[in-house]
């Protein structure tokens, strides 16, 4: 057992801090990204490219650095910390990892290296408005075969980043009904193909969540990433990348919140003293405390099980279930905490309790996984 | 060095020795005697004995005093194994995970030499003598005195909820030795024996049943040599030996029995011909229960995997504590809402579900958030020391 970081991972995460300290300045820049339409600057991507860091876990072969998913934990984790903007996690995990757990061979040498040079942005296009309740199985969209092509209609939500992508994963039926985790399908769509339309949906976190409309989409035989009708354990594996994956960010943005909160109780004075001698200050903070110290050791505890390619599903829902509600509580603590002050558009608590909400939702919120839990169990 | 939650396979190995040694040897009844601090009776002393034949306990311990030299992994894997078997214990529980350690960072050779090996046989039981009427959460406003009078310390004043004492052989106990400084400074540690003339002990019944104790020391006279270290060095010893208590006595997986239970009780029962198994609100609670032993789990691997790498503890067993001790009583109402009127039955009563241990657990749970300091006072340790707020 071993509770601590690779020296490499500690490097990754000084050399993040150090980078995103300086890329995401101050907190008009964050409100600046939620304004702006493609939610990030080319510089902070080209500085990221530079970083190597869309090529962490890409094998070496394909130009990445071959590290490990917890090599990457540990990069989003401090992308959490900086609550940096952009399309990276759409990019990295739900296209590259894609790519690399289902891609041919061909779709690897194509798709891989420009990942890994930052040249291609991708996500995953998989709910839907049918999903009230998170399901990534109810799928109505449908791809009928045509000659060499499919033909994709359907609408989407939720979208990550599907404004500025260049490849759309799109998981569409193509046989059973929605609800059935086989016959679905993965379709490696161009962003640009005709009768795709995409509009950001405006939302607390002003993250760039999309509706794709797939009206005619006609699509390649040779696009279909993985098996035909086959791509449901390839999405629950994906999502299950995905959900420890945020749950990095979510304990690095909780990290973030606890040390300003810490810090402020310290120097803000009431009443002759700083708040923090206050036990009513000081019990809130060791919430803080253990809320994170929680989600530290599930999440990182996922990570090694999928790394090691270990029976996860039970731990990567308990994860997902405790960090989600972790995070928000530290987040209302936060607030609390920083009282008026931290109320006020551009002080950065704002920033990260919205993104802890964003956060919470994102690959099933604490509810849906609990669901899964209990199957687990056995339920 | 890297992130890694396997256990070695030397560990494992003796894993499975203990469990398939518990899985032959442990009965509810001399679990009991440990979950709900009857003592140790008859049964408990003989399967104590089961143990130590059985080449189970002292490995963690030092070869020069019967143990087998290696990392306390070993002794973490032995009271996680016990506790997954109905909150089984050692058998001498404070004995093993916390007078002993205390002995041998701070006894004198001879008094290893003494306790050790019996502590490890599993022949001894201790009982902690800290808390008094006017020193709970405020240990060091403790009363009782030990004035020395030639080769003997004579000691007066009472101790309260002292659970061990009607059974255990020696008493830990702390008191002033010096009442002109500051109490920190003015305590200090014996090991006294029990059964010695002037020590008289009452029982106080706790509303689980329990029985704990109050102790009164009338002109008790203790030998010199039974003074554990330095002189006015005790609440120090105290403070120091806490951290590694909590890692030994807050023990997740003595909650593994109830979500078994609670899991099973839901696949097997049904309402207007549905399994509770498939109802949400069902199966949300008990997966919460599962989540939480999860946590709880890694607070207290993260915290013993600091403690058996001498990386300094600052507030990460009172973390384990603090959580541990709430979950229990969040886990209690869950089981007990799924159960509904059922919960309130008791263990012998007629359609008493769970064998009646829930509404037990109810009763025991409200101690967990006050025994061995109050969630409060846990809070404020973290708070101030791991994350540097301010002392008022």
């Amino acid at each position: 057992m071993d509770f601590t970081y690779t020296e490499e991972q500690k490097m990754i995460k000084k050399e993040a801090r150090r980078f995103l300290e300086k890329a995401c300045p101050n907190v008009e820049w964050y409100l600046d990204m939620d304004k702006d339409e493609k939610g990030f600057t080319p510089e902070l991507w080209k500085g990221m490219a530079e970083l190597d860091w869309m090529g962490i876990m890409i094998p070496e072969k394909y130009g990445g650095i071959g590290g490990s998913f917890l090599d990457l934990v540990v990069l989003l984790e401090e992308m959490g910390y900086a609550a940096v903007p952009g399309p990276f996690f759409s990019t990295v995990v739900l296209g590259g990892l894609t790519v690399l757990e289902a891609g041919t061979d061909a779709q690897k040498d194509d798709l891989l290296p420009k990942i890994a040079e930052g040249k291609c942005l991708l996500t995953m296009a998989l709910t839907e408005p049918g999903t009230t309740c998170y399901d990534p199985s109810f799928i109505e969209t449908t791809a009928k075969a045509d000659g060499d092509n499919y033909i994709i209609n359907g609408v989407k939500l939720f979208v990550p980043d599907a404004n500025v992508s260049d490849v759309i994963i799109a998981a569409a039926r193509t046989s059973g009904v929605a609800g059935d985790k086989d016959g679905i399908t993965l379709f490696l769509v161009d962003g640009g193909t005709p009768g795709i339309k995409t509009t950001i949906l405006k939302t607390t976190a002003g993250d760039k969540l999309c509706e794709v409309i797939f009206d005619a989409v006609k699509v390649p035989k040779d696009k279909i990433l993985g098996s035909l009708n086959g791509a449901g354990a390839v999405i629950e594996r994906v999502l299950q990348y995905a959900a420890v994956g945020k749950c990095a960010e979510m304990l690095g943005g909780s990290h973030k919140v606890m040390k300003i909160t810490v810090a402020y109780a310290k120097e803000r004075v009431q009443f002759g003293k700083p708040i923090g001698v206050y036990q009513a200050v000081q019990h809130h903070c060791a919430n803080q405390k253990m809320a994170i110290e929680g989600s530290i050791y599930i999440t990182y505890k996922a990570a090694w099980l999928l790394t090691n390619g270990f029976p996860a599903a039970r731990i990567v829902s308990s994860a997902k279930s405790w960090v989600s509600e972790a995070y928000k509580k530290v987040a209302a603590i936060g607030h609390q905490i920083f009282g008026g002050t931290g109320y006020i558009v551009e002080h950065p608590m704002p920033i990260y309790s919205r993104r802890a909400k964003a956060a919470e939702y994102a690959y099933g919120n604490a509810n849906y996984h609990r669901q899964l839990i209990a199957s687990e169990l056995g339920l | 060095m890297a992130w890694d939650f396997g256990i070695s396979k030397e560990e494992e190995a003796y894993r499975q020795k203990v469990a398939d040694f518990l899985d032959k040897e442990l009965t509810e009844e001399i679990s009991r005697q440990s979950w709900e601090d009857l003592g140790l009776d008859v049964e408990g002393r003989a399967f104590a004995k089961k143990l130590y034949d059985a080449g189970l306990m002292g490995w963690s311990w030092p070869v020069e005093y019967g143990g087998k030299g290696l990392p306390p992994t070993y002794d973490f894997i032995l009271i996680d194994e016990l506790g997954k078997r109905w909150g089984a214990h050692v058998p001498n529980d404070v004995a093993y995970t916390m007078v002993g350690h205390t002995v041998l960072r701070r006894g004198s050779e001879a008094m290893k030499k003494e306790f050790i090996p019996q502590i490890i046989r599993g022949e001894i039981e201790f009982s902690l003598g800290y808390t008094e009427p006017e020193a709970g959460s405020d240990l060091a406003n403790m009363r009782m005195t030990a004035v020395e009078d030639g080769d003997y310390y004579v000691i007066n004043g009472q101790k309260t909820f002292n659970t061990e004492s009607h059974y255990a052989e020696y008493h830990w106990l702390a008191v002033k030795t010096d009442t002109k400084v500051s109490a920190y400074k003015g305590i200090s540690l014996f090991i006294v024996d029990q059964r010695s003339p002037g020590i008289t002990i009452r029982p106080l019944t706790t509303m689980s049943g329990e029985r704990t104790n109050e102790v009164f020391y009338d002109e008790v006279k203790v030998p010199q040599n039974r003074l554990v270290g330095e002189k006015n060095k005790g609440f120090y010893y105290m403070m120091e030996a806490l951290g590694s208590e909590r890692n030994y006595v807050f023990v997740p997986s003595r909650y593994l029995p109830y979500l078994n239970m609670i899991v099973d009780y839901a696949k097997n029962t049904t309402f207007k011909g549905v399994p509770l198994a498939e109802n949400p609100m069902v199966r949300d609670k008990i997966a919460q229960i599962a989540v939480e032993i999860d946590i709880s789990t890694l607070l207290a691997d993260h915290a013993r995997w600091m403690e058996w790498n001498h990386l300094p503890m600052t507030c990460e067993p009172e973390i384990t504590k603090v959580f541990v001790s709430e979950m229990e009583q969040r886990m209690v109402d869950s089981v007990m809402q799924i159960l509904d009127q059922f919960c309130q039955l008791k263990e012998g009563s007629k359609w008493a579900p769970l064998k009646g241990r829930i509404e037990w657990e109810f009763l025991h749970s409200f101690m967990t958030t006050i025994g061995a300091g109050t969630s409060e006072v846990g809070r404020t340790v973290i708070a101030q020391r791991g994350l540097g707020l301010p002392r008022g």
